[in-house]
């Protein structure tokens, strides 16, 4: 007698064959991708959640540096700016602050995704599962991360509380858009970083001038007032082809809105756009992923 | 599961083979080995002397039927871990194929997909979930699990606290737990105490009477003899030998005395 129950579902596992030659194509790879993340929702969900238990254990204060940490943050580049430019954006901590947390969830997403494969290395070579519930549950995880950063938000608000208005409930709107391309380039990174290690110091630096480049300590109206870019338009356009330069648009269109008149609604149709642009750089980064996978188990 | 025009028609019926290898090679670039940085990479691209690829096995053909136990023995980086990869599905052959029938289990290594901050419990979900198991399977299993891996109040304390003994005694409950068709040993057994020891011992030797394929590699040469009907000898990734277990392990010891023998006389010479 086994003291174990006897497993139903093993009898129905089809036989399977695995052959050198086979080498299946995008759209192939895409259906399976679906399909693996459809059935591992379970593996998704618990990664997401030892993930969040994790982070909260090994510091002191714990799940408070998700609150704390965007307001230091928010104080530096309010000091900073108020001395540089003596005459900053009216209530600007808010200002800043409506780039500062969606910014914090798209690096933590984008460096726990890079290390998400290349981390996981003795599980990789020991049991078979598909690899992109990895990249997947690490940019889920940080989400957790962003909507206890609307914390700080609400505290900031209090101080500002004639920038209070229903537009605020938008935000989820423009956090699905981000999501979509955060999850987009996450897939890329975790696949790549498995065969240049390299990558997470490339992108720290990158990721800092991708940031700067971005409307997030000042605004693209600003920029359209200057003369440098009026004189060189092309310029301007790059920059607005950024699609941070519209998530911290709409961000900043619901939480602080207009200098003078408030909140307002964002750039639909931009965020569409970049929503669809996402769904895209989705499609190719999980092909990508997908590709490379078979590879891992021997690169790790 | 892709069926190519290649494949080679089943000889006997498929329904007791549990394995059937073909001609099976894996191949390492060694282009991409571990810890590749930029520098590195650019090292290469501009290094004269071009990339040896490396084969961990090679022209390796066997069925496994059902209710036989494989042992694969041989020194090491001869590819017996290789082998088990290949067969778990977690390593896709370079060259050849492999067929495998059943549910697969592989106890690579005990504690795979563990993780140490959560409960012993959270971590039979977690690696439930890593393995493929449906969620309601595995809390159905989990307190079976538990009993075997006799951890006490352990269970619902995080992992890091755990001794490796522990961590291996969990590891093995879950693994052996789903009633695998093929089971995959690598090197498993001797972990534990003595009592555990048997325990797992007499686990194996169920699950090989209960009529499942187990391939199993091993540097225990009792094992071999004493609970595999069918041997297989591994050497720089093909198979030397294959057959009785008793004849596959003197060939081995034999060969072992023999290589030990002229490493000796090399370094003798060299000393003179």
């Amino acid at each position: 007698m086994l003291p174990f129950a006897p497993m139903s579902t093993t009898s129905e596992v089809p036989a399977e064959f695995r052959h050198a030659a086979a080498r299946p194509g995008p759209f192939h790879l895409l259906g399976e991708a679906i399909q693996e993340v459809l059935s591992r929702r379970r593996l998704v969900v618990y990664l997401v959640r030892a993930d969040i238990k994790k982070k909260g254990a090994d510091t002191f204060l714990g799940n408070l540096w998700w609150v704390l940490d965007p307001l230091l943050q928010m104080l530096v580049y309010v000091i900073f700016i108020s001395i540089i430019f003596q005459r900053p954006q009216p209530d600007y901590p808010l200002f800043v602050l409506a780039a500062i947390l969606p910014w914090k969830w798209f690096t933590s997403s984008i460096n726990d995704a890079t290390t998400s494969v290349t981390g996981q290395g003795s599980l990789i070579r020991q049991i078979q599962f598909p690899k992109i519930v990895l990249p997947m549950a690490a940019t889920s995880a940080a989400v957790v991360g962003f909507a206890f950063s609307l914390l700080p938000l609400a505290a900031i608000m209090l101080l500002f509380p004639h920038r209070i208005s229903a537009f605020l409930l938008l935000i989820p709107v423009v956090g699905v858009a981000q999501f979509l391309f955060t999850l987009g380039a996450s897939l890329i990174v975790a696949a790549v970083n498995v065969f240049f290690r390299d990558l997470g110091n490339v992108l720290r630096h990158l990721l800092r001038l991708w940031f700067y480049l971005s409307p997030g300590l000042y605004s693209l109206a600003m920029l359209e007032e200057s003369k440098f870019f009026t004189e060189h338009p092309t310029v301007l356009r790059l920059l607005q082809l950024n699609p941070f330069a519209t998530l911290f648009e709409s961000y900043r269109s619901v939480i602080y809105g207009d200098p003078v008149t408030g909140p307002h609604l964002p750039d639909f149709a931009a965020l569409g756009a970049l929503a669809l642009a996402s769904l895209v750089l989705i499609a190719i980064g999980t092909v990508i992923f997908k590709r490379l996978e078979p590879m891992y188990a021997k690169v790790l | 599961m892709i069926a190519t025009a290649e494949a080679p028609p089943p000889l006997r019926p498929t329904g007791r083979h549990a394995i059937e290898a073909q001609d099976l090679g894996v191949q390492y670039s060694l282009r991409f080995t571990k810890k590749t940085t930029l520098r590195q990479s650019f090292m290469q691209m501009f290094s004269r002397e071009p990339l040896e690829p490396f084969w961990a096995l090679r022209n390796v053909s066997f069925s496994l039927l059902r209710g036989e136990s494989l042992g694969v023995i041989g020194p090491n980086g001869a590819g017996k871990s290789t082998l088990l990869q290949v067969l778990a599905g977690i390593i896709q052959p370079s060259e050849g194929s492999v067929e495998v029938h059943g549910h697969v289990s592989s106890l690579l290594t005990l504690g795979a997909g563990f993780d140490t901050e959560l409960s012993g419990r959270e971590n039979i979900l977690l690696a439930g979930a890593f393995l493929g198991l449906p969620d309601g399977v595995v809390r159905q299993l989990a307190p079976s699990i538990i009993e075997f891996a006799d951890l006490g109040r352990f269970i619902d304390a995080p992992l890091k606290t755990y001794s490796s003994g522990m961590r291996a005694r969990l590891g093995f409950a879950i693994a052996t737990s789903v009633d695998p068709d093929i089971l995959l040993l690598d090197e498993v057994l001797a972990t534990g105490d003595a009592e555990f020891r048997e325990k797992s011992k007499s686990r194996v030797i169920e699950l090989v009477t209960a009529a499942k394929g187990i391939v199993l590699v091993t540097h225990d040469m009792a094992w071999v003899t004493e609970y595999c009907n069918r041997a297989m000898l591994l050497e720089k990734g093909t198979v030397i030998y294959e057959g009785d277990p008793a004849e596959t392990v003197r060939i081995h010891v034999e060969r072992s005395a023999q290589r030990k023998a002229e490493r000796a006389a090399q370094i003798g010479s060299a000393a003179i």
